[in-house]
C-alpha cells in the first residue's frame, strides 16, 4: 500500500455500496470499508491521524450513521476527521440532522461518480491544507517553547556559575516551585493563580538571582565571612534584579514579567515581616515569591556550597519546620510535606529533555483549552501523549535502555543505563570523552555496537559486547531496533536505533 | 441479452446509468453483486417475523442500491414501502407494499440473471 495517499474509511452494511464507492475512489485513495458503525469506530480509533475521510452511511445495523456522527462529535474526531454522509435518505429533517453533527456534506443516492469523485478531493484537499497549517504552527510553537526554556534556563545558569555554585540550582527551583504550586492549587483556592500560571511562574523561578550579577565578585565569591556591610551589598541583588527587569522596555504587563519581577524583588521576604528589602508580611508578600522563596531555601539546604556540606531530605525539611532559615506560609508548609516523597525522587532524576517538553505542555493544554482559538489537532495530542507515556514508562522501568540518533549523533540512556553504566543521560559525539572519566569506554562501544550493522533490517539485530557494570567488566546481550527514514526520492537512511542492554550473568 | 436491452425491457434508461456510473463493464460487476445483495431476503423475513425496524432498514438499502444501479421502479416501490415503515411499525398496506417491491424485484432479478 502506498502510504503516501490519503486514506478513505467507507463506512456502509451493503458491500454493493462499498464497491461502488472503492471503484471509483481506489485510483487516488487508500481505502478501508466497514460494515457498521461498530467496525467504524474502532477503526476511527486506531487509525484517527491517519484517516483523511469518513463516506458515512445513514441506515446501518448495529449503530447507524447518527450514533457513529455522535460518538465522533464527544470524542472530537469530527474536528479533524471530514464526513461525507451519503444515502438515499430524503427526510428533511435527517439530513438537517447530520448536517448539525457536523457532517461536511451530503450526498443523495443514486449519485454521479464524477461529482462524488470531485467532492471527494474538495474535501480532502481543505482539511489537508488546514491540517498542514496547524501542524506547521505547533512544530514552531514546540521549537520555540525549547529554545525558550532552554535561553532562560543558560542565562539562568550563567548568574549560578558566577556565583560559583552548581548549575542543577535553576532547575531545581523550577522542579520545586512547579511541584509546590500544583499541591496547593489542589489544596486551596485563596491565591488568584491557576493551572495556566504554573508553567508561567515556574519558568519565572529561574530569574529569581538574576539580580547578583549587579554584585562585585569580590564580594560575591569571598571565600570567608561577609563584613555587615558587604552582606547589604548582596542583599542588594533583589532590588536590583527587580530593577533590572523594571527598565526593560517591553512586556510589563505579561504574567511572565510580572511574576518574574515578583519573584526577583520579594523571594527573600519573610512571611513574619521580618525579610528584605520591604519587610512584607504575610500574604502581602506575593504567592509567586512565597513559594520561590521556599524552593531556594530548600535546595540551598540540600545542596552543597563552598561554606557548606549538603544536608539530607530530613534535615533540611526540619531545619525549614523549625525556621532556622526564614519563616514561611503555614500552608506552604503543608504543601511541602504533602510533596516531600515525591520530591526526592523528582531532583534525583531530573532530565533537561522532560523540563523542555512540560513547558510545551502548558502551552499546549492552554491551546487546547482556549474557546476562542482551539487547537483540534490529533497528531498533536498524539505527540503529547506519546511523550507522556515515554516520560511514564521510562521512569517505571528498571531496565537498561537506550536510544543513539546517527545526526546528530546523540545517545539517551534510560536512568538505570545511565545509573549502572556509570555515564550521563545524554551524550552527544561532541561531548569530551575525558569528562566521561573512567567509563569512556562504555560509550565508545556502544558506538562502535550501532554502527555495526549498517543493513537494513525491520527485526530487532542481537549482539553482544562486554560492558563496565557498576564497575565491573561484565559480558551483556544487546538487541537493537534500527528505525529507518523513508523519503520519496532517497535510499532510506538509518535515523536512530533503540537498544535494550541485558546482563549476562 | 444486452444491457442496453435489460433496461428498456424494465421501462429503465441505460443511458442514465451510464451517465453516472461511467462504464458498462462496472455496471455489469455491480448487478452480478446485487443478485448476492441479503437486503431483499432480509426484508421478506423481517415481514414473517414480524419485526418492523429490521423490515425499515431492509427497505431503506434496497432503495438505496436499486436507485445507485438505476433501477428505479424497484427503488420507488421500495421508498413508498420505506416510509410506510418509518415509524416502526407495520401498518395495513405494508404487505400490499411489499407485494409490489418482491414484484419489481423479481422482474429485475430475472433479467439480470438473463445478462451475457
Amino acid at each position: 500500500m502506498d502510504e503516501t495517499r490519503p486514506l478513505i474509511l467507507i463506512v456502509d452494511d451493503v458491500a454493493l455500496n462499498r464497491a461502488l464507492l472503492s471503484d471509483v475512489l481506489c485510483d487516488k485513495y487508500n481505502i478501508l470499508e466497514a460494515k457498521n458503525g461498530n467496525e467504524a469506530l474502532l477503526l476511527l480509533r486506531e487509525k484517527t491521524s491517519e484517516i483523511s475521510l469518513v463516506l458515512l452511511d445513514m441506515v446501518m445495523p448495529q449503530k447507524d450513521g447518527m450514533e457513529v456522527l455522535s460518538i465522533m462529535n464527544k470524542n472530537g474526531w469530527i474536528n479533524e476527521i471530514p464526513v461525507i454522509m451519503i444515502s438515499v435518505e430524503t427526510s428533511h429533517s435527517l439530513i438537517e440532522g447530520a448536517y448539525s453533527l457536523g457532517v461536511t456534506d451530503f450526498i443523495g443516492r443514486p449519485f454521479d461518480e464524477m461529482v462524488l469523485m470531485n467532492r471527494v478531493n474538495n474535501t480532502i484537499r481543505l482539511y489537508a491544507k488546514q491540517k498542514q497549517l496547524s501542524n506547521l504552527v505547533l512544530s514552531q510553537i514546540y521549537e520555540k517553547t525549547r529554545n525558550n526554556s532552554m535561553m532562560v534556563t543558560m542565562l539562568s545558569h550563567i548568574v549560578e556559575f558566577r556565583n560559583g555554585e552548581s548549575g542543577l540550582h535553576v532547575l531545581h527551583i523550577n522542579t520545586i516551585t512547579e511541584m509546590l504550586l500544583r499541591e496547593l492549587l489542589c489544596r486551596s483556592n485563596k491565591y488568584a493563580i491557576n493551572r495556566d500560571d504554573i508553567g508561567i511562574i515556574s519558568t519565572a523561578s529561574s530569574m529569581h538571582d538574576i539580580g547578583k550579577i549587579t554584585i562585585p565578585d569580590a564580594i560575591l565569591n569571598k571565600p570567608g565571612k561577609l563584613t555587615p556591610e558587604e552582606f547589604n551589598i548582596i542583599k542588594g541583588h533583589s532590588l536590583n534584579g527587580a530593577q533590572m527587569l523594571n527598565s526593560v522596555p517591553f512586556g510589563k504587563d505579561e504574567p511572565l514579567m510580572k511574576h518574574a519581577y515578583e519573584i526577583c524583588r520579594w523571594h527573600h521576604e519573610r512571611y513574619d515581616g521580618r525579610g528584605y528589602p520591604d519587610g512584607l508580611k504575610g500574604d502581602e508578600i506575593p504567592i509567586a515569591a512565597q513559594i520561590v522563596s521556599i524552593a531556594d531555601v530548600y535546595d540551598a539546604l540540600t545542596s552543597e556550597r563552598c561554606y557548606k556540606k549538603a544536608y539530607t531530605h530530613e534535615k533540611a525539611l526540619e531545619m525549614i519546620h523549625n525556621n532556622e532559615c526564614g519563616v514561611f506560609n503555614p500552608l506552604l508548609l503543608e504543601c511541602l510535606d504533602a510533596i516531600s516523597s515525591r520530591l526526592v525522587v523528582s531532583l534525583q532524576t531530573f532530565d533537561w529533555g522532560k523540563q523542555a517538553d512540560k513547558d510545551f505542555f502548558y502551552i499546549a493544554d492552554s491551546m487546547m483549552k482556549d474557546k476562542a482559538h482551539p487547537i483540534y489537532n490529533q497528531t498533536f495530542r498524539q505527540f503529547i501523549n506519546e511523550r507522556k507515556k515515554s516520560h511514564f514508562f521510562e521512569s517505571m522501568l528498571d531496565d537498561l535502555l537506550f536510544e543513539y540518533s546517527y545526526t546528530p549523533a546523540v545517545i539517551r540512556f534510560s536512568s538505570m543505563a545511565s545509573q549502572k553504566l556509570g555515564l550521563p543521560r545524554t551524550i552527544s559525539e561532541k561531548d569530551d570523552k575525558l569528562a566521561l572519566g573512567a567509563n569512556a569506554e562504555n560509550w565508545e562501544k556502544i558506538q562502535s555496537v550501532v554502527h555495526q550493522h549498517p543493513a537494513l533490517s525491520n527485526d530487532p539485530i542481537q549482539t553482544e559486547v562486554t560492558l563496565t557494570v557498576d564497575g565491573k567488566s561484565t559480558p551483556c546481550k544487546v538487541m537493537l531496533l534500527q528505525i529507518w527514514e523513508n523519503s520519496p526520492d532517497k535510499k532510506p537512511t538509518l535515523a536512530s536505533v533503540y537498544g535494550h542492554i541485558d546482563i549476562l550473568h | 441479452m444486452s444491457l442496453s436491452e435489460f433496461y428498456s425491457s424494465l421501462g429503465e434508461s441505460l443511458d442514465e446509468v451510464l451517465d453516472r456510473l461511467r462504464m458498462e463493464s462496472r455496471i455489469m460487476k455491480y448487478l452480478g453483486l446485487f443478485l448476492e445483495d441479503p437486503s431483499f431476503n432480509e426484508l421478506k423475513e423481517a415481514f414473517e417475523s414480524k419485526d418492523a425496524k429490521t423490515a425499515f432498514r431492509a427497505a431503506h438499502t434496497l432503495k438505496g442500491v436499486a436507485a445507485n444501479l438505476g433501477l428505479n421502479k424497484l427503488s420507488n416501490t421500495s421508498s413508498d414501502l420505506t416510509e410506510d415503515l418509518r415509524p416502526g411499525v407495520f401498518t395495513d398496506k405494508s404487505q400490499a407494499l411489499l407485494e409490489k417491491v418482491e414484484a419489481d424485484y423479481i422482474a429485475a432479478v430475472e433479467g439480470i440473471k438473463q445478462l451475457e
